[in-house]
């Protein structure tokens, strides 16, 4: 058995409204072994960002971790102290987000935004890191990288700014990197880019990821593990190529079938999900899933489905349906 | 290929209007409710004061002058035994009249001038634009102090030759030139933060999507301008208007207290803090009541004026 | 017979355009004509007055920069917190009052708490005692202002991905709020010192009136009482020419506070 890197625990997380606080992550379970790549997938405003921010505690205001744990490396990163927190943050896991143009500080030179880690981490001077700056910009693949450092975000490429943003994630080689969205903001072509920049990196300093994502096809090639949200629920959790060949949610199976295949015939239809995923604080009683859901029966509207490995099935494949599980049970 | 029914809708909270929310918000903002309370106070004293008082602003009482505050007179009384609250009271009625004449005018001019402006472009913008820049860019005091100089002797020549020429008594009652100098020179430097306003808001909301949308969907121009431009733009105009309404009272008090405002005997808040200076040593209530209600009117007009800048721009407030 | 006299003199006679050409050709010559009231060349005047009024009005610039730019950092940075609305709401009970008020205000409350104290009236130098009463009310409305631009920038900031980033990273708060917030915050701060200065040239007409200094502003009162208009004609050119003297100094800083404001220069 691998060693657990990342172990979280009914995790849950609240928004306050108007009407009274509202439950964005009811419960999430999961976990990030040693070196393994760990996909999240889920539509926007499913909670897989805020999950993944408030390990380490970077939730927007109003937003609030309301209970669950987060074991990492032996302590829980919800009760950290803020010197251990800090020592963490950017340290053991480093973050690489959505939008560089966005979260790069357009005012300071990207050489001095690589350096700030080192600096903070590894107690480096400031020629130290520089000259380190310059050295993770060219593993991230960066042309001239030393000429760079004295760049401002924006005399960059959207493409180049990401690489940016992921050697700053690297800057202290941390134990996980947790990519929230990273390619959302890029063009198709330089998405593919840093996928394979991220692969190759992942192999070279033997780290763990979380790669989050609302796109299933992305992280095909990429991923060890998925793990499917839905309304702030771990729907699906599987070895990837396991997912792919045999999915067992219906939403995993709806978010399958609407991507578009080679080959397809011209008249095929894609098909698509019926309906929008639940607000926060008008979540149903029973599945989330089930005012969507073809497959819904009585039970589903009423008792929430726990995630649980398929009788018959793989034991590292787990899924949160009162239909399907029971379905391939019978077969 | 798989057939997913549309679900039934969930039930949703009744539409809110734009204007009830933004009233919602402004009611749950104790501050601004603080400083609407106050306005609506000193505009029923500006309207009703002077009747619930007993003395008149002008009678004079020589055995009783420069009273300390008491019961019979609340305030205390001046140099020439008047009243000093009925004073005040009287004051809010010039200050309001000033504040709201002035930011009328002020707001016509620079909405008309914005309007123009961001609708038409080009040269008729650059020339408002400079215009508006070079106002800008005056010390508005002094600007006010030049106007009011250079235009007081010509007013009242023109008045006189009017007189002359028509016997009709209204161009003998110099108390309009007062009126004419205040309200006129302190409109002339008040537009331009209103033009420049008008004139961002109607370029941002003429290349919003959403009118492109209107257009798209072959909505009439007028019902684009009503519906669409209108109630977009007026937000950001009424939160400058809450904030020009105590800007101007505190200009009139400003100008009255240079003696470029108001003339005695009309009494004004500016004057009464100019004559209370001079005695100030004596008799601190003769500088202390004008100048406390004056703090209070503009208090109250900056805690209104950023409650609604919350309320009518629910973005910046988040 | 005289009025007539003094008319040609002044040459009043000339037709209004030349008058105005006559004007404006001595201004560029350093020649403002003369004081009406006194006779005296209304350039000499104005020497005279606008080292005090300088002096004072440069120290509040930097006293409202070294009280303003902290106070609204700490007030933006513990939004919605008591710390925060005390602040926010000092800063709107300064801007709310008036210098012609809080001035003879502080004078009287200063005598009353410390009666045995001189009177903090006239002018001894910018290092004497007595300027600290006038220099603090002058202050009190450009404090207020920038105080309040500087915590709605930081809550704009506050925002933005890239302090996330920087937290991210792991780097200390206390560094997050001077490297990452502090700096983009200095722009649009920066940007008001038009504005500040039109404050500042209004407030010292009534400060120096109240606390008899002998400025530019009581000049300016002084010369109204006296209808002297070739002296508020200079004072007013004087005023507009610092408010448009700051806005170019913005335009110069504007720049080096944002490398993307220089890019986009240099493109045109």
């Amino acid at each position: 058995m691998t060693e657990r890197l990342l172990e979280v625990k009914d995790l849950r997380i609240e928004i306050d409204t108007r009407r009274g606080p509202a439950t964005i992550v009811d419960g999430i379970n999961l976990h990030v072994d040693a070196g393994e790549t760990l996909g999240i997938v889920g539509e926007s405003g499913c909670g897989k960002s805020l999950t993944m921010l408030s390990l380490l505690r970077l939730l927007p205001n109003k937003i609030r971790v309301a209970g669950g744990s987060a074991a990492f490396q032996g302590s829980d990163l919800l009760k950290l102290s803020p010197r251990e927190l800090r020592e963490t943050r950017g340290g053991k896991i480093g973050f690489v987000f959505q939008d560089p143009m966005t979260s790069l500080n357009p005012v300071m030179r990207i050489g001095d935004q690589l350096s700030e880690p080192l600096i903070h981490h590894r107690g480096m001077s400031k020629a130290d890191a520089r000259k380190r700056a310059g050295e993770l910009l060219r593993l991230v693949g960066i042309p001239g990288a030393e000429a760079r450092l004295d760049a401002y975000p924006h005399e960059l490429s959207g493409g180049m700014r990401q690489r940016v943003m992921i050697g700053i994630g690297l800057a202290c080689e941390p134990d996980l990197l947790i990519a929230d969205e990273p390619t959302t903001a890029l063009d198709v072509t330089i998405q593919a880019q840093i996928v394979d920049l991220v692969k190759d990196l992942r192999k070279r300093l033997g780290m763990s990821v979380v790669w989050i994502t609302h796109d299933l096809a992305l992280i095909a090639g990429l991923a060890d593990r998925i793990c499917v949200l839905y309304a702030g629920t771990v729907v699906e959790d599987a070895p990837a190529e396991q997912l792919f060949a045999g999915p067992a949610h219906p939403y995993t199976r709806g978010l399958l079938a609407s991507i578009p295949r080679m080959g397809g015939a011209e008249t095929e239809r894609l098909a698509s999900i019926g309906g929008t995923p639940p607000e926060p604080g008008r979540r149903p009683p029973g599945c989330p899933f089930a005012p969507r859901c073809a497959l819904a029966e009585d039970i589903c509207r009423q008792v929430v489905p726990k995630l649980a490995s398929m009788q018959g099935g793989s034991a590292a494949h787990r899924v949160a349906c009162h239909v399907t599980s029971r379905a391939l049970e019978a077969a | 290929m798989t057939s997913v029914p549309l679900s039934a809708p969930l039930p949703e909270d009744p539409p809110v209007s734009l204007w009830r929310d933004a009233w919602q918000r402004l009611v749950r903002n104790k501050l601004a409710v603080v400083g609407l309370a106050m306005v609506l106070i000193l505009a029923f004293a500006a309207a009703f004061g002077p009747m619930l008082t007993p003395y008149d602003f002008l009678s004079q009482d020589l055995d009783a002058r420069n009273l300390a505050p008491s019961l019979t007179h609340l305030f205390g009384t001046d140099d020439l035994g008047r009243d000093v609250f009925s004073r005040v009271l009287y004051g809010s009625r010039t200050a309001f009249l000033v504040a709201v004449v002035v930011t009328a005018i002020a707001v016509l001019i620079g909405t008309t001038l914005g309007a123009i402006a961001g609708f038409f472009g080009g040269f008729a913008d650059r020339l408002i634009m400079w215009f508006t820049d070079m106002t800008m860019s005056v010390p508005n005091l002094l600007l006010v102090v030049v106007i009011n100089a250079s235009l007081k002797t010509p007013l009242s020549q023109w008045m006189e030759a009017q007189y002359l020429a028509t016997l009709n008594p209204i161009f003998r009652e110099t108390v309009w030139i007062d009126f004419i100098l205040v309200f006129g020179s302190m409109a002339l430097i008040s537009w331009p933060p209103y033009a420049r306003l008008v004139r961002a808001q109607v370029l941002s909301i003429r290349s919003r999507p959403y009118i492109t949308a209107a257009r798209a969907l072959g909505l009439t121009n007028r019902i684009i301008l009503t519906r669409y431009v209108v109630p977009n733009a007026i937000g950001p105009l009424i939160v400058s208007v809450s904030a020009g309404l105590g800007t101007a009272m505190v200009l009139e008090s400003a100008f009255s207290f240079l003696g470029v405002g108001v003339n005695p005997p009309t009494p004004s808040w500016g004057n009464m803090i100019s004559d209370g200076l001079r005695v100030w040593q004596h008799y601190p209530h003769l500088l202390a009541a004008p100048a406390i209600v004056l703090g209070l009117a503009t208090v109250a007009f900056s805690f209104l004026g950023d409650g609604l800048n919350d309320a009518l721009n629910p973005r910046g407030s988040k | 017979m005289r009025i007539e006299a003094i008319r040609e003199s002044a040459g009043l006679t000339k037709p209004f355009l030349e008058q105005f050409l006559n004007y404006v050709l001595n201004l560029l010559q350093g020649n403002f004509g003369n004081s009406l009231s006194s006779g005296r060349k209304v350039w000499s005047m104005i020497s005279a007055a606008a080292p005090v009024s300088f002096q004072l009005g440069l120290c509040a610039i930097i006293l409202t920069a070294l009280i303003a730019i902290p106070l609204g950092l700490i007030a933006g940075l513990n939004q919605n917190s008591k710390l925060d609305y005390t602040i926010l709401g000092s800063a709107l009970f300064l801007w709310a009052i008036p210098p012609y008020v809080a001035g003879p205000l502080l004078m009287v409350g200063f005598l009353l708490v410390l009666p045995g104290i001189n009177m903090p009236y006239g002018w001894g130098g910018i290092f004497d005692a007595k300027i600290i009463l006038p220099l603090i009310v002058l202050s009190f409305q450009p404090i207020a202002l920038i105080v309040r631009q500087t915590r709605a920038a930081v809550i704009e900031v506050l925002s933005e991905d890239f302090v996330r980033t920087a937290r991210a990273k792991g780097v200390p708060e206390t560094l997050v709020a001077l490297k990452h917030i502090l700096r983009p915050v200095l722009t649009p701060v920066v940007t008001q010192l038009g504005l500040i200065m039109i404050t500042i040239v209004n407030g010292a007409i009534f400060v120096e009136l109240v606390f008899g200094l002998p400025g530019l502003g009581r000049l300016t009162v002084q010369a109204l009482t006296n209808s002297d208009y070739p002296v508020i004609l200079a004072i007013t050119l004087i005023g507009s020419f610092l408010v448009m003297f700051s806005n170019l100094i913005v335009d110069v800083l504007y720049p080096l506070l944002d490398p993307r404001a220089a890019d986009s220069m240099k493109g045109r």
